[in-house]
């Protein structure tokens, strides 16, 4: 394995990527992330191997393998199969009975940037000002949060932390969030964390709406069409002035010399999303606000994502025209509309990926992360197909943001996030038992389970 | 039978039937056989190729190899699962207005049984998801909240033909941060509401029994000056905020509180025992596991959440343990859904107390189903499949502990409330009501600006000219009813309600 | 002296209220004079007349002397001092009641913005102070029972002449913010001093369920406010025992309380004055009856519009029903996407069949207006209502009879009979025809013409479509207004003027050829007041005069905005 100490943003960046040959070299760049991390961390001991004997694969890259091993070491899985050769020195779990699935991938959450919803001093999901794209979920990501090790004991291994526009008691008025970053749920700091700093640029579309609640009062608030329409036209037209502010600056920057321009952040921080390099992941629920939002993408030639997109089969066909993918949010959960089918949101996946959009799930949460299989177990019920459905918080949210060369199936050559169940992964009653993150075996243990021990023996 | 046209008549009445049997012979009849259905009967253990007989609305007879009466519908539920309508112990659907009357520390006043709206969609929504009987609660924001009403999801029935009639009637408390009011701040100039700590919050409690046994001697004095024949006494007021209060004093009355702390339950349940009643229910209780045995000895059941934490400081010790932690020392749990979504998959939510504590099959099942029957008083009439009981029935296509299962019938009563395939079926309908309805009034307004737009013609009405809306329904602006769902809204409920 | 809000100089301000002032004295000027200068004697002759008591008689005469209807029937001699007027082609009818108002009460007219009567009543006002969070049903949040709209009459309300001119002679008129707004009042639409207007000064009182204290006041809630009226109505009958026992043996009991809104509505109900209860949607409806029930009340609902689901359960409980005559429609402004649910749709489908529904079943119900900008479109309303199968004279009424009944009025209004008062409508066809034009009105009978409404006669010449700066010159200055306006291809003209008081809809407004008239209400403190602009248009100018009352000057516009835009 290499050695790089390249800077992880570099690294990163898909431009670099798109230039070099050969699988290996890739790979080997892109590990550095973790390798720097762990070169920090720890001394210099040689890289452990793991290998998981005799379990059941399902590595969503193929065939499922009825009995079969993995073998993992520098944080990937460098062999998996029937026969796959266990290593005389690895640290061998031996899975009989039971089934390794990948790790499940959450598209969309808030881990480690929100600990108790109520408490303001606890939530560090969001910001003042209407345009913050300078900002980075990763900056604020707090390694010990209980919810780590709570959620990934129900299977999610990685996640995609992104900037929330507030909500309930505080926020609101955001347009540009700040950057998505995507965590392994296990490490002592961030830096170890870290799958890639940044993956998408949040954007939360400005809402056409008639009514509004407005928290203060609890009150619904009404208000005329005309008048939506004008503040909503204005949001746009804000969001777009700041888009070709930042195209005069990313103009500056890269033609004219450094003496002539001062540094800003927030428009530096916009350069990749002008080139392509990042996408925006779009916060947009009802019809409208997706196709102005895809309307606006293209406009300004920019990568889009469509977060939550409660009706984005209603605007099928133009996501399908303009191949945009979909990060959904919850299967469960209600419709505003009350003659909307009672099942719609059941149903969602499975229509979208009829209808050939690309599409996953995610949670959209902090404390309800772990109801991710819940909610792929949901869609599949009602006529999702059962690989789809364990695709959709795995593979499919890696290949929607680029990062299939290293997560969501189980394959060699990819970052070794396993899970090992008693059974399938996206029933209630399924336990995970064995948890490999990043390579290594990590602790399903969390508060909830000795909060249940030590109470337990309560005489 | 000679007259032609008789015979005719006849006929044709036969041939309508036979048309109509499906829909109407289980009203008719009110006899139905569903059969080769797995029946999960909770308290019964499971039966396999078994069949439900039921009778004017009741199950009648369960078992192998029941034949069907002449008359009756028989259903085939081959590879199904039917198991005993979903309870949930905590709902708010279905009211109209603000669900909390949070002007006041004490509003045991108000009772959600008064503004029961039979129309709101979520009714048809947690019917769809298994639900047969919620008790409808009011908000958290008091003390001591308004009076609860449990109701049956018979979706398409008056507002008082929802209620459960003769289900024990009930008053909701609340404890902690939701009647203390920490997360909300009144606007500017106007005062926040005493109390704002949990010590003022059992202060409130203790207050308004004390003034609920002034009030009840008051009554008890007045009538014995009555009985002495004393015609110059005057008649206490009487006053709808207490008498619920001496209601719950005597016995009559069941507590529902909201919790979450450990230290809040304990001190409820004292309280309440110093006055001489008990909780019914702990509802939430989030802490439960950590005074189980406290409260197995009080006697309150357990209604509680399967893995919501860390929405708000008290909820951050909350463990989806709790459920089965509760059960293992004696109390009753159930595992409620305090949301319209939530509710309607509370079979999963129960399933989950298999993987978070170990609880078998039946154990789960009778968490959202015989023991909130329990709770709520009504396990006479409805929680289980046995003969006697009401027929509120559930068919499901997997068996209702797994996430694959979808109800695809739903009685109450014996009647088919909910059918997925009608549902299925009556989507375009629907769709087409709606664009002839549009169609219908887009012609209407057309013939209308046509009638003023003749120069000459008479003046134009003034209505046309200045902005006035269609009449709201009456009370609907109280209630939130859809705040914008941004996506981490989920937990909103556990605020409000 | 207050400034206005656009922050307009002192001297500007107070140039309106003088002209204004010198309004109202020329207005006094206008109105009947005294009434010895008219006549009280009538005769209408060879008319149709439709009692709605019996059966209509064809080529009648009816006489009416001071104020009452004195004579009617085929053979009925005339007397000599009675002015005769020839009824041929015409027909009478008992002058039409509209069953729950402000009218009289001042009320400004758009502020029915919300929906109108029956949706947003009892709402609106102030906004929340400290002083005004109730803690709970003891602190009477809201309720002023007490008052009475007659007492709170302005005889130079414009909506008294607005519907007396479509055929409307008597309302029920109740105060209008509260939970318990107050009495409402039965009032003829005539009358020079507030006084002459009342025929019962408590005829009803009516509750609403609108709280006013939002999240942090009691009652917040619609359960809180069913609470609380159940609570007072509990309270009423125990004060009542309370001071009969005291009055019986003083020295046997603690004092009892006074309590002002107790006494006024322990006072209706011993004069058995209908308690109104809010209920438009038929779970409202069926709630309602059991709130009656529970208030100890005769059941009279107001709103009612889906009756038509639940007519049988009103029957059953021989409820009367006030529907509210102004028919869900979509929202003006609303969002061309929203899709507005199937409920809703057919709510708004159904709702003029209510009044069929309800006559089918039996059940008494009259109409009212619901915040209905004017009486025609009232009557065009109810025609939507026959249309749905509400047989004629049934509409008629509930125009009429019913609401007197119902108010315990139909002794003396409501129906063409002798002795009553002389409240008509005569008109030259069938009432709800839709070129039925109203000739007289007779309130209390006295005699008032209707004049027609000035019509374009010819199809536009030119636009009036557009934003226009319109400046005139007053003895105090320059003063200048903005109009913006829409014309439809009809001619006929909408929209707003912004004046230094603020912006005022246009009440009407056509052009017929290239001549223009469109009239506003400005309202610069105190009561509004219609001021018609009135002249012709050139391309982008206009010019021609300002009439208000006592008020009168030129003005000329332009419309910066087109000129600026053909000029792209």
């Amino acid at each position: 394995m290499n050695n790089t100490h390249e800077s992880p943003r570099k690294v990163c960046c898909p431009a670099v990527l798109k230039g070099l040959a050969g699988l290996t070299l890739v790979l080997s760049l892109l590990v550095p992330a973790r390798a720097l991390a762990q070169a920090m961390s720890k001394s210099q001991q040689p890289e452990k191997t793991y290998a998981i004997r005799g379990a059941k694969i399902t590595t969503l890259a193929g065939p499922v393998i009825e009995k079969g091993n993995i073998v993992m070491r520098g944080g990937r899985i460098v062999a998996i199969g029937a026969d796959a050769a266990i290593p005389a020195d690895a640290e061998v779990l031996d899975a009989a009975g039971l089934e390794a699935y990948p790790g499940f991938f959450d598209a969309v959450d808030q881990i480690g940037l929100q600990e108790v919803g109520a408490v303001a001093a606890t939530v560090d999901s969001h910001e003042l000002g209407q345009f913050n794209p300078q900002l980075n979920a990763l900056t604020a990501v707090h390694p010990a949060s209980e919810h780590i090790p709570v959620t990934r004991a129900a299977g999610i291994t990685e996640v995609v932390s992104a900037p929330s526009p507030g909500g309930f008691g505080g926020g609101g008025g955001g347009v540009i969030l700040g950057q998505a970053t995507v965590i392994n749920l296990a490490g002592w700091t961030v830096e170890e964390m870290m799958v890639r700093r940044s993956v998408a640029m949040v954007v939360n579309w400005p809402d056409f709406n008639t009514r509004s609640f407005d928290f203060s009062t609890f009150s619904v608030k009404e208000r005329s069409f005309t008048e939506a329409k004008k503040e909503y036209d204005k949001k746009v037209q804000e969001l777009t002035d700041f888009f070709e502010e930042a195209r005069h600056y990313q103009q500056a920057v890269e033609k004219g010399s450094a003496q002539n321009y001062i540094r800003d952040l927030k428009l530096e921080a916009m350069i990749p999303v002008l080139k392509g390099e990042l996408p925006l992941l779009v916060l947009a629920d009802r019809a409208r606000e997706i196709r102005g939002a895809v309307e606006f993408c293209d406009k300004q030639k920019v990568r889009m994502i469509v977060g939550s997109g409660a009706d984005s089969m209603k605007v099928a066909d133009l996501l399908k025209a303009k191949n945009i993918p979909v990060i959904l949010g919850p299967t469960l959960r209600l419709s505003n509309d009350e003659d909307d089918p009672y099942d719609k949101f059941f149903t969602l996946p499975g229509d979208l990926q009829k209808k050939g959009i690309r599409f996953a799930l995610a949670s959209f949460d902090v404390e309800f992360v772990r109801r991710l299989s819940q909610q792929a177990g949901n869609a599949v019920a009602y006529g999702l197909s059962h690989e789809d459905g364990l695709k959709a918080i795995s593979l499919y949210p890696a290949q929607i943001l680029g990062l299939d060369k290293d997560l969501g199936t189980l394959e060699t050559g990819k970052i070794a996030n396993i899970i090992l169940t008693n059974g399938d992964p996206l029933e209630l009653r399924t336990e995970v038992k064995n948890l490999y993150i990043n390579g290594r075996p990590t602790s399903t243990d969390n508060k909830h389970k000795q909060l249940f021990e030590k109470y337990s023996k309560r005489p | 039978m000679k007259n032609p046209s008789v015979l005719g008549t006849i006929l044709l009445a036969g041939l309508f039937a036979g048309l109509l049997a499906p829909a109407l012979a289980a009203q008719d009849s009110g006899v139905t056989l569903i059969e080769n259905a797995t029946i999960l009967t909770v308290t019964k253990g499971t039966i396999e190729n078994g069949s439900i007989l039921i009778r004017n609305g009741k199950i009648a007879q369960v078992g192998k190899n029941i034949k069907a009466p002449e008359g009756a519908t028989v259903i085939d539920a081959k590879g199904m699962y039917v198991t005993a309508g979903i309870i949930d112990c905590h709902s708010h659907i279905a009211v109209e207005g603000n669900v909390n009357e949070g002007s006041v520390a004490v509003s045991s006043m108000v009772g959600v049984g008064d503004v029961i709206n039979p129309d709101d969609i979520d009714i048809y929504r947690d019917l769809a998801g298994g639900v047969t009987t919620a008790n409808v609660l009011h908000g958290s924001a008091n003390p001591i909240g308004g009076l609860n009403q449990v109701i049956k999801l018979r979706w398409g029935k008056d507002a008082e033909e929802l209620k459960f009639e003769g289900a024990p009637p009930g008053i909701k408390f609340a404890l902690g941060e939701n009647p203390k009011r920490n997360n909300f701040n009144p606007p500017p100039g106007i005062p926040r509401r005493y109390p704002e700590s949990r010590m003022g919050v059992m202060d409130v409690i203790r207050q308004a029994f004390v003034d609920a046994r002034e009030y009840k001697k008051s009554w008890d004095e007045y009538n014995k000056r009555v009985a002495a024949g004393d015609k110059a006494a005057i008649p206490p007021r009487r006053d709808l905020k207490l008498e619920p209060l001496v209601e719950v004093l005597e016995g009559k009355r069941y507590v529902h509180s909201h919790c979450y702390r450990a230290d809040e339950i304990l001190q409820l349940m004292r309280l309440a025992e110093e006055f001489g009643f008990r909780i019914r229910t702990l509802q939430h209780v989030l802490e439960g596991y950590r005074v189980a045995d406290e409260i197995a000895a009080h006697g309150a059941g357990g209604s509680t959440f399967s893995d919501w934490w860390a929405y708000k400081m008290e909820a951050y010790e909350a463990i989806p343990y709790n459920a089965a932690m509760m059960t293992r020392r004696g109390v009753i749990v159930s595992v409620n859904s305090d949301s319209a979504e939530e509710a309607r998959h509370l079979n999963q939510e129960a399933a989950k107390t298999m993987k978070y504590g170990g609880m078998t099959e039946d154990e789960a099942l009778r968490m959202v189903t015989i023991n909130p029957a329990i709770q709520l008083g009504i396990d006479k009439r409805v929680g289980s499949i046995e003969p006697g009981k009401d027929a509120d029935l559930v068919i499901y296509n997997h068996h209702p502990l797994s996430v694959y299962a979808v109800a695809q019938k739903v009685f109450i009563d014996g009647h088919i409330y909910f059918d997925r395939e009608k549902d299925l079926a009556m989507r375009e309908a629907q769709a087409a009501e709606r664009k002839a309805l549009l169609e219908k009034a887009k012609k209407a307004a057309e013939a209308e600006k046509k009638a003023g737009e003749k120069p000459g013609a008479d003046r134009k009405p003034d209505s046309e000219k200045k902005p006035d809306g269609a009449a709201p329904p009456q009370g609907k602006d109280e209630k939130p009813k859809e705040p914008p769902k941004p996506p981490q809204q989920v937990a909103v409920a556990g605020f409000l309600d | 002296m207050k400034q206005s809000k656009n922050g307009r100089s002192l001297p500007v301000v107070l140039a309106w209220v003088l002209l204004l002032a010198l309004g109202f004295g020329g207005l006094g000027s206008l109105q009947r004079s005294a009434s010895a200068d008219e006549p009280r004697y009538f005769a209408l002759q060879n008319i149709k007349v439709v009692p709605v008591s019996g059966p209509p008689i064809e080529g009648a005469t009816l006489v009416i002397a001071k104020g009452r209807i004195a004579a009617l029937g085929t053979g009925v001699a005339i007397p000599p001092e009675a002015w005769v007027i020839d009824g041929k082609g015409l027909t009478v009818y008992p002058g039409l009641f509209d069953a729950l108002s402000d009218i009289g009460l001042g009320v400004a007219a758009p502020a029915e913005s919300a929906g109108g009567r029956g949706a947003g009543r009892g709402a609106g006002g102030p906004a929340v102070t400290p002083e005004m969070i109730s803690r709970g049903p003891q602190d009477r949040p809201a309720s002023t029972p007490w008052l009475e709209a007659a007492d709170e009459l302005k005889a130079d309300d414009k909506k008294i002449e607005t519907w007396r001119s479509g055929g409307f002679t008597t309302a029920l008129s109740t105060p209008t913010r509260g939970l318990f707004p107050g009495q409402g009042s039965v009032i003829d639409l005539a009358g020079e001093r507030p006084g002459d207007l009342v025929v019962k000064p408590a005829a009803s009182v009516e509750v609403t369920l609108n709280g006013p204290g939002g999240f942090f006041g009691f009652p917040g809630s619609l359960m809180g406010a069913i609470a609380y009226i159940e609570q007072v109505y509990l309270d009423a009958e125990q004060d009542t025992a309370a001071q009969r026992i005291y009055a019986a043996a003083p020295r046997a009991n603690e004092r009892p309380d006074y309590d002002r809104v107790l006494r006024a509505l322990e006072a209706a109900q011993a004069a058995g004055e209908p308690v109104l209860i809010p209920a438009n949607t038929s779970p409202q409806i069926l709630r309602g009856l059991v709130l009656a029930e529970k208030i100890k009340a005769r059941p009279v609902l107001y709103g009612v519009q889906q009756g038509y689901a639940v007519a049988t359960a009103l029957a059953g409980k021989q409820a009367v029903a006030l529907v509210n005559a102004k028919w869900p429609e979509r929202e003006k402004d609303a969002d061309p996407e929203a899709e507005e649910p199937l409920r809703t749709l057919r709510a708004r489908d159904r709702a003029p069949g209510t009044p069929a529904a309800l006559a089918k079943a039996g059940v008494r119900f009259a109409f009212y207006d619901g915040g209905l900008s004017g009486p025609k479109d009232m009557l065009k309303n109810v025609k939507k209502a026959i249309d749905a199968g509400l047989p004629p004279e049934a509409a008629l009424r509930a125009l009429s009879l019913t609401p007197a009944e119902i108010y315990g009025v139909a002794d003396r209004l409501g129906s063409i009979d002798v002795g009553k008062i002389a409240n008509l409508v005569v008109t030259d066809g069938d009432l709800f025809g839709e070129k039925t034009k109203i000739k007289l009105v007779f309130v209390d009978g006295r005699k008032f013409e209707i004049k027609e409404a000035e019509k374009p006669k010819e199809p536009p010449k030119g636009d009036l479509t557009g934003k226009w700066s319109l400046a005139f010159s007053t003895d105090q200055g320059q003063m200048q207004a903005t109009a913006d306006l829409a014309m439809s291809p009809g001619g006929s003209v909408s929209g707003t003027v912004t004046h230094p008081f603020g912006t005022s809809p246009l009440l009407s407004g056509y052009l017929s050829a290239n001549s223009f008239t469109f009239t506003i209400s400005a309202d610069p403190g105190g009561r509004p007041q219609e001021f018609t602009f009135s002249g012709t248009v050139e391309g982008n100018s206009i010019k021609g005069h300002i009439n208000g009352p006592g008020f009168a000057t030129e003005f000329t516009g332009t419309r910066p905005g087109a000129a600026l835009a053909a000029g792209e």
